[in-house]
């Protein structure tokens, strides 16, 4: 398990004064963090503003030493003994770093399993499945510079799991990815989780990839914990609205009226909206389901049904309304 | 280690085949070259010949060719090990795989021991097309110690390795490679009696060759060389180097180590 | 006219931006030619000085440091135009190379234009250092009052003709850095900055009069160090001349040619 308690991590910054003046402000990226990772899950981090995931990710991949606090995986200290940590864990970062660029796919994954201490046949065979289960076993002879944006992508999934880590580091994998690219990546980490069980932290601006790949979410802000559960569990507790939206030919008064006294027994609200297409789009707000109250009721009216929606609230909302909240 | 040693050892390898260099290896060959048509114009067609009385008194011989012609091929060698070690750790953060390589749990001193032995091939290549050139301008090789001159090349090497691991924490330090190494390299050609002995210069600037290790492994390397001097006459010199590599190497250990942490931290904050 | 004024004016006020305020200026254009004058000064020390030394048969021994200050001062207005260029090349991605070939500037008032605002931003340290250090130099000898703000002149524009010369040649070359290394030195050996050319056997002077920077130098030390005449002058004056016409017509062809594979690769890269 790795766990991390209470890391703060603050920033010297120079500031350039003029000409030969400058001077030094404190910035703190992280704050108090506390969480941990454990095999087989997907933890998320989301920030709302700018703040702390990749600074998170890098003190827990010993490539940053914490302020104050303390990063353990497997019970090693991630400072004191570096060594034993970073052969755990492994670090995944979007965009087009980290590899040698001159080099082929497999003499990259060659380089940096020698780093690791692997050798041989067993390198051999590692490097091998690692192209095949990233699929880049043909272009395995191709130098890097010639790959394209995915494939270099999926050679750094490859390198990050070179040392087949327990934990596994993942800093916006999917960043400026096409649309397929990033579906199939989604599927490979939730994957590397449930099947390889490995312990996963993720961040990623695409809030949509975290919900559906993550078991829990640490909401950060400003370095900060503001939040911390599974998905399903934070836009539920924070009693956001389901949108349910209707659309018919048309509204007779009395519907007009058991609509909106429908809205009020149930505590929600309701709109009503002329379309272009000379109809009725009726959106009902609240806390609980109407659907089942609204089709009974319309069938009561006698009224077709052109139309019928409904609209979970998202983690995007959540991340929105707490932004909203918190003044962002 | 030796197996870090070797990986890096194999990727320099192939990135050089793939992109050679050419420009950084032409430019020491040029650069040694042109000291050796300096030194043969002057003598030769300036001076008709005639040295300072001094001269042969401080070097031991009057052979100003040789003399000159081998300090600008050992200030290349010098400067091309300094270079090729010295930016590969700022090179892997220009390119983006710093982190890459930082993130494993492989010792540093395989990584540069691995970088040094790959680049021997190039320097040797740069120092031989040198000293060829330099033969057919005037250097004489008949009295040369070969075994002695060879020793006292690969124990330079280490040497200038240690001065790289410093200079390279600097170049961190800096984030720049330009000014700083270039900055070096104009004083070590100032210092360390590439083109004249260190003697001429005035009192107050002597020590600053002292601190060189170009200095002492010249001057062993010409007595070798033009001399055929053995091994053991030019122990002074060689201890002197050995030295300068411990306080280098102690040094250029620590301030890596700093530097990479500082690094990391200023990519994020 | 008035638009490539304004053109320039942001240019200078770029690399103004761009690398005063940075210390390398401080480093590559002072402390480092400072550095190698004295080392070259110094390596005149294993040799027989001296009123009867060989050396006399081309320069007085008391005028061996001033020879070496204008030999430098000379090679550091050329050398600050071939490292300008130089970085210009990296330039080039950001597209400065489309800007000229986009406005209707005139191409070739564009690069001297260029050349112009890095040698004024470039040369004043040392020059300062220049000037400072006469006043402790033996064995001046001017030809008139006149004689500064001529030798500058011509320091000034041959410069500037070699250094849009530069430009194009860096601006149309794949590993620019290996003709840096290929024209840097060989100016410093060849073209009299620490040994008179005249001293050279044949096929070195070759050579020598391939780089303007041969003239340029002898005119100015005949100017500051001779107390020449401007008639005994006129014929090195008409030979630079020529030569930096040649530079200018190769300039003009180059760019030419250069627009003109542009327009039908879309590639800049010539060679």
């Amino acid at each position: 398990m790795l766990i991390a308690e209470n890391v703060r991590k603050v920033y010297q910054v120079k500031e350039k004064k003029g000409w030969l003046r400058q001077q030094w402000t404190e910035v703190e990226a992280v704050a108090d963090l506390s969480f941990r990772m454990v095999p087989g899950k997907i933890i998320g981090l989301l920030g709302i503003n700018g703040a702390g995931k990749t600074t998170t990710i890098k003190m827990c991949s010993t490539l940053l030493t914490p302020t104050s606090g303390t990063i353990t995986v497997d019970g090693y200290d991630a400072v004191k003994d570096d060594r034993f940590v970073k052969a755990k864990v492994n670090m995944i970062a979007g965009g087009e770093r980290m590899l040698y660029w001159r080099l082929t796919g497999r003499e990259n994954l060659q380089y940096f399993g020698s780093l690791y201490g692997l050798q041989g046949q067993a390198l051999r065979n590692r490097i091998d499945s690692l192209l095949l289960q990233v699929g880049l076993y043909e272009a395995a002879n191709t130098p890097v510079e010639r790959y394209s944006k995915g494939m270099k992508q999926r050679l750094q999934i490859a390198r990050g799991l070179i040392n087949d880590p327990r934990y596994l580091f993942l800093d916006e994998p999917t960043l400026g990815l096409d649309a397929p690219i990033a579906r199939q990546l989604r599927k490979h980490v939730s994957e590397l989780a449930s099947q390889h069980g490995k312990a996963i932290l993720l961040t990623s601006h695409y809030i949509h990839e975290v919900e559906e790949l993550c078991d829990e979410v640490y909401i950060i802000d400003k370095g900060r914990l503001v939040a911390h559960d599974t998905p399903e569990h934070l836009t539920k507790s924070l009693h956001l609205d389901t949108a349910l939206q209707v659309v018919i030919p048309s509204l007779s008064d009395s519907l007009d009226y058991d609509l909106r006294q429908l809205a009020q027994d149930y505590g929600g609200s309701r709109e009503i909206a002329e379309t272009d297409e000379q109809t009725w789009e009726v959106t009902l707000r609240g806390k609980t389901d109407m659907t089942t109250p609204l089709l009974s009721l319309l069938a009561a009216h006698q009224s077709p049904v052109l139309r019928l929606s409904t609209q979970q609230p998202s983690l995007e909302d959540v991340i929105l309304h707490m932004a909203d909240r918190r003044g962002a | 280690m030796f197996h870090v040693a070797k990986a890096t050892f194999i990727r320099n390898t192939r990135v050089m085949i793939r992109a050679y260099p050419w420009s950084f290896v032409i430019g020491h060959i040029f650069s040694g070259v042109y000291t050796v048509l300096f030194a043969f114009f002057a003598y030769h067609y300036v001076f008709a010949g005639q040295l300072d009385e001094n001269f042969a008194h401080l070097t031991g011989s009057s052979d100003y060719l040789s003399y000159a012609i081998l300090g600008g091929a050992f200030y290349a060698f010098a400067v091309s090990t300094l270079m090729n070690v010295s930016r590969s750790l700022i090179t892997e953060l220009r390119e983006g795989t710093l982190e890459a390589v930082l993130l494993t749990p492989s010792l540093r001193r395989g990584y540069f021991l691995g970088n040094v032995a790959q680049q021997l091939m190039r320097t040797l290549f740069e120092f031989s097309v040198i000293v060829l050139v330099g033969a057919v301008f005037g250097l004489t090789l008949s009295h040369t110690n070969v075994w002695s001159a060879v020793l006292v090349w690969i124990l330079s090497t280490g040497a200038f390795f240690c001065q790289a691991l410093v200079l390279g924490s600097l170049m961190l330090w800096f984030r720049d490679t330009y000014i700083t190494q270039n900055t070096l390299f104009a004083v070590m050609a100032f210092v360390s009696g590439v083109t004249f002995p260190i003697p001429y210069l005035p009192e107050w600037v002597q020590p600053l060759g002292l601190i060189m290790p170009l200095a002492p492994a010249l001057d062993a390397f010409r007595q070798c060389v033009i001399q055929g001097a053995p091994l053991h006459a030019v122990s002074p010199q060689l201890f002197h180097m050995a030295a300068l590599s411990l306080v280098y190497l102690v040094i250029g250990v620590w301030g890596i180590r700093r530097m990479e942490k500082r690094v990391m931290e200023s990519i994020f904050g | 006219m008035k638009q490539l004024g304004s053109l320039l004016w942001a240019e200078i006020i770029k690399e103004h931006r761009h690398s005063f305020h940075s210390k390398m200026i401080y480093f590559s254009l002072l402390v480092w030619p400072v550095i190698n004058f004295v080392t070259a000064y110094y390596s005149f020390a294993p040799f027989r000085m001296g009123g009867d030394s060989p050396l006399a048969r081309f320069i007085s021994y008391e005028q061996l440091p001033l020879y070496l200050l204008t030999g430098y001062l000379g090679y550091i207005f050329y050398w600050c135009l071939v490292q300008s260029s130089w970085q210009m090349s990296f330039e080039r991605q950001a597209g400065t190379m489309e800007m000229i070939f986009i406005s209707p500037v005139n191409r070739l008032a564009f690069l001297y234009g260029r050349s112009l605002s890095s040698l004024i931003e470039g040369v004043w340290l040392f020059f300062c250092f220049v000037l400072l250090a006469l006043f402790f130099v033996d064995g001046i000898r001017l030809s008139g009052w006149w004689a500064p703000p001529l030798a500058f002149l011509i320091l000034l524009v041959s410069a500037i003709v070699w250094g849009g010369f530069l430009c194009v040649l860096f601006l149309f070359s794949r590993d620019a850095s290996f003709l840096y290394t290929v024209l840097d030195e060989p100016m410093l050996i060849f073209s009299g900055v620490r040994l008179p050319p005249m001293a050279f056997p044949v096929w070195a002077k070759v050579i020598s009069f391939c780089f303007p920077l041969t003239y340029a130098l002898q005119l100015i030390r005949e100017l500051l160090m001779e107390r020449a005449s401007l008639q005994t002058m006129l014929p090195s004056m008409g030979l630079l001349a020529a030569v930096l016409l040649v530079l200018v017509t190769a300039t003009v062809v180059l760019l030419r040619q250069a627009e003109k594979h542009m327009k039908k690769t879309g590639n800049m890269v010539m060679y």
